[in-house]
């Protein structure tokens, strides 16, 4: 299903969140709304919901103008930061709550959560309270239960902020996956830049309530339209007077025949990548970020003197 | 070290006993010394009895009315803040500083048929003061601020997201209200309901200026424990005595066991 | 709750001030006036004081020991806050006055007042302490002990400042609770006029000779006196607790 934002505008007493934002979400798509606190996010995410009423404009859910429309008669999924699991109930009953208001029929509710815990994989903990569940089962029994009458959204809000940094990883793959094979036009709300790229098809990037770009995710890393976005959506870092990234930068011998000879200050091997800190001698630092195995080949030590320059294939 | 913690135990250990276990056993070694026929004889007897009957009445009106008020108040105070709600929050909580002495005697001037409002409402045909509905005021009085003292932390700590989750599910305020916001906060609210009942059998000094302790008449079983003390009567006093004592502890064991089970629902495991 | 609350009150302070601020002041400067008062601060007080080094110690005992019985003793805490006054009020004259099967008598005296006072607000300092104690990590405590402080050093320069805004705050609500305290006292005291009656008492029996106003004028002094107290323990509490931060 289609989302267009129409120059919504809120505010919160003397707070202007969110001014004059258009956007079109396109059916099927997996955006990531992205952007620093305070940005206007998940503000933004609780207008598409109807949790929040806007101040001004309109909103459109496949064609159809519900800016009037209240929360229930939406038809979307929503997923909190804390769960919000009702904790006085079953799982299944927490994954049924839609169903029942629904009025569906005692069977056909069993089987359709049933088919739930199995494509959440809680299986086996039907009959179990929320307080026994570990944070990433907890999500994923929220997601089941939005996901149960068959939204036409969904809309998550730091689903994955809560939890541990590993189990983070695996429920955002899984989601990824999850939105992958059912299609259903997805809204995420994070701070997390890293999170936002790894799982979304488009990227929109808010600042103070508007809008600084939208697009695929590598087109804005690599294309970024201000410094705000740059900034924001990489490492940055500086080299001859200029904002670069550090995996754009490359050290080679002082015997090379260009880059600038500067003195390495420090090493830090964080496996998978090795930044390498140098000093140019003025006033700057500047770091290098290299893979694993250039680092092994260079046998980088503080103290030693490399050049440095920039990588032939960048687009600096 | 460990001496002086051993120490430290022992110590406590007697304060407390004598203390509080002293008295607790008196109460039943007095009313019980005579034997169990003594015990139903008095509690039988026509005073104590319609005493009895009293106080049950005052409970059954008093407790659900306090408690309808506490759930109401603790929603608006929390979902609902306004300038109103924080002065009602406030008010509240007045009766739990206050003497019963004084709380009965407030309501005595405002309410006698010679008071302010007395005088209009005894128009009406209607005695509050030396009566049953003086008892019952009295009774709402000194327990009100109980069950929303169990809420209001509740409702502030769990906040709304459950009920907004339920709206994107599709349910109308009124369910929403029913099935997650009073279930989510059904213990605290039997909580605080069986301290308010405790609270009501158990109150003296308001309602003793507000009924005029008039046997078989307005005398609730507490009053008719002291009348029977003060005119000698000690073992049905007594008597009396050790049945509020009973509904005490029974009232201690709910309340203790409703904790732990609350403490076991809240803990995620992660 | 208007109805139970704010008119009483308006009745009680209007009440009170009828004949004006004269008749006010002479009510609460009656000599039994101010004796029973004077017996009612004095006392409260000293229960409060007491009951915060006993609840104190209990706290920690409950927190910090295990033996059979713990969570016995942890219950019968909460008896004299869920027993009716009566009840306590009847079975303490009767253990610790003239007729005492441990041939201790101290009714008529403010002992015994004392001794009902501790006993009801008991619950009060123990459970203003105790989740505290519950909550503490001990490591500013093992840091001492590392450098060399023995456990009663470490307990009263590192352990007590932490608790004693709680302390405080039990004994504002034990102090409250005692000032107006009626049913587990008025047995026990005699309630002899100048000597041994209480404020509540005091107030009582004017109510019953049907000196209404100067039963009000009482009260509202007690009321007011209460409340700054009240507000002395709060403000001191949050003070200390700050400086701790």
């Amino acid at each position: 299903m289609s989302i267009t934002i129409e120059k919504v505008s809120k505010s919160f007493g003397r707070d202007e969140v969110l001014r004059s934002l258009s956007l079109e979400i396109p059916t099927g798509s997996f955006t990531a709304l992205l952007g620093p606190s305070g940005s206007g996010k998940s503000t933004l995410l609780r207008l598409i919901a109807g949790l929040t009423k806007v101040d001004s404009g309109r909103i459109w859910l496949n064609g159809v103008d519900v800016t009037d429309v209240p929360v229930r008669e939406r038809q979307i999924g929503f997923c909190f930061q804390n769960y919000a699991p009702f904790r006085h109930l079953t799982v299944e009953k927490n994954i049924a709550y839609g169903l029942k208001v629904q009025r569906r029929g005692r069977r056909e509710i069993a089987s359709k959560v049933e088919e739930l815990l199995s494509l959440v994989q809680l299986s086996d903990f039907a009959t179990r309270y929320p307080h026994q569940l570990s944070g990433g089962q907890a999500q994923r029994m929220a997601l089941a239960r939005a996901l149960a009458i068959e939204p036409r959204v969904l809309l998550l809000d730091e689903p994955f902020a809560a939890l541990d940094a590993q189990v983070r990883g695996e429920v955002r793959t899984w989601v990824r996956k999850l939105q992958h094979d059912l299609g259903i036009t997805t809204i995420l709300v994070t701070h997390d830049q890293q999170e936002a790229m790894e799982v979304a098809d488009k990227l929109v990037l808010l600042n103070k309530g508007t809008i600084e770009q939208v697009g695929p995710p590598s087109q804005m890393y690599d294309e970024p339209a201000t410094d705000f976005v740059r900034s924001f959506l990489g490492p940055l870092t500086t080299f001859d007077g200029v904002s670069i990234r550090p995996h754009e930068l490359e050290l080679v011998p002082e015997s090379a025949s260009s880059g600038q000879v500067v003195t390495i200050t420090d090493v830090v091997r964080l496996g998978f990548e090795v930044r390498v800190v140098v000093d140019d001698g003025a006033d700057g630092f500047t770091w290098v970020q290299l893979t694993h195995d250039e680092a092994l080949l260079g046998n980088y030590a503080p103290g030693q003197r490399v050049r440095l320059r920039i990588r032939r294939e960048s687009h600096a | 070290m460990k001496r002086r913690s051993l120490a430290l135990r022992f110590v406590a250990l007697f304060y407390v006993a004598v203390l509080v276990g002293a008295p607790l056993v008196l109460v039943f070694q007095r009313a019980f010394s005579p034997g169990l026929d003594s015990v139903w004889h008095s509690l039988t007897a026509s005073d104590t009895a319609s005493a009895i009957r009293l106080t049950l009445v005052v409970a059954a009106i008093t407790l659900p009315l306090n408690v309808i008020f506490g759930v109401g108040a603790s929603l608006l105070i929390v979902r609902h803040p306004s300038k109103f709600s924080r002065l009602l929050d406030t008010l509240i909580d007045v009766p739990l500083a206050i003497s019963p002495i004084i709380i009965g005697l407030a309501l005595e001037l405002a309410y006698a048929s010679n008071g302010v409002f007395g005088r209009a409402l005894a128009h009406l045909g209607w005695q509050i003061i030396f009566s049953w509905p003086g008892i019952v005021l009295a009774s709402a009085a000194v327990s009100l601020p109980l069950v929303s003292r169990e809420m209001v932390p509740l409702l502030r700590e769990i906040g709304d997201s459950q009920e907004q989750t339920a709206a994107t599910l599709g349910a109308k305020p009124a369910r929403i209200f029913f099935t997650i916001t009073l279930r989510s906060v059904a213990w605290a609210a039997a909580y605080g309901a069986t301290l308010t009942l405790a609270r009501i059998i158990g109150e003296y000094g308001a309602v003793l200026i507000v009924s005029g302790n008039i046997t078989n008449k307005t005398q609730t079983l507490t009053l008719d424990i002291a009348s029977n003390f003060e005119n000698f009567a000690t073992q049905q006093g007594f008597a009396g005595a050790a049945l509020l004592a009973m509904i005490s502890i029974g009232v201690l064991i709910v309340l203790s066991l409703a904790k732990q089970r609350e403490r076991k629902n809240y803990e995620y495991h992660d | 709750m208007s109805l139970v609350i704010l008119i009483p009150v308006i009745a009680l302070v209007g009440h009170a001030f009828t004949g004006g601020l004269p008749a006010f002041w002479d009510a609460i400067t009656q000599t039994e006036a101010l004796d029973a008062i004077r017996l009612t601060v004095l006392v409260a007080f000293a229960t409060a004081f007491i009951n915060a080094i006993a609840g104190t110690a209990i706290a920690w005992v409950l927190v910090h020991d295990r033996f059979i019985g713990k969570s016995l003793l942890n219950s019968i805490i909460d008896l004299p806050f869920a027993l009716p006054t009566v009840v306590a009020g009847i079975t303490l004259v009767t253990l610790y006055g003239p007729y005492s099967p441990v041939h201790i008598n101290v009714a008529n005296s403010w002992v015994g007042i004392m001794v009902a006072l501790l006993f009801v607000t008991l619950p009060f300092n123990v459970r203003a302490v105790q989740p505290v104690l519950e909550s503490m990590d001990f490591s500013a405590e093992e840091a001492a002990s590392t450098l060399g402080s023995r456990p009663l050093r470490t307990f009263i320069y590192v352990t007590l400042p932490t608790l004693v805004p709680s302390i405080l705050s039990g004994m504002g609500l034990a102090f409250a609770r005692a000032i107006g305290e009626f049913g587990s006292v008025v047995f026990i005291s005699g309630n002899e006029p100048f000597h041994t009656e209480v404020a509540s008492s005091y107030i009582f029996a004017l109510s019953q000779d049907g000196e209404l106003n100067s039963a009000a004028a009482v009260s509202v002094f007690l009321l007011v006196f209460a409340l700054v107290v009240l507000g002395v323990f709060g403000f001191l509490s949050r003070r200390i607790s700050q400086r701790i931060q």
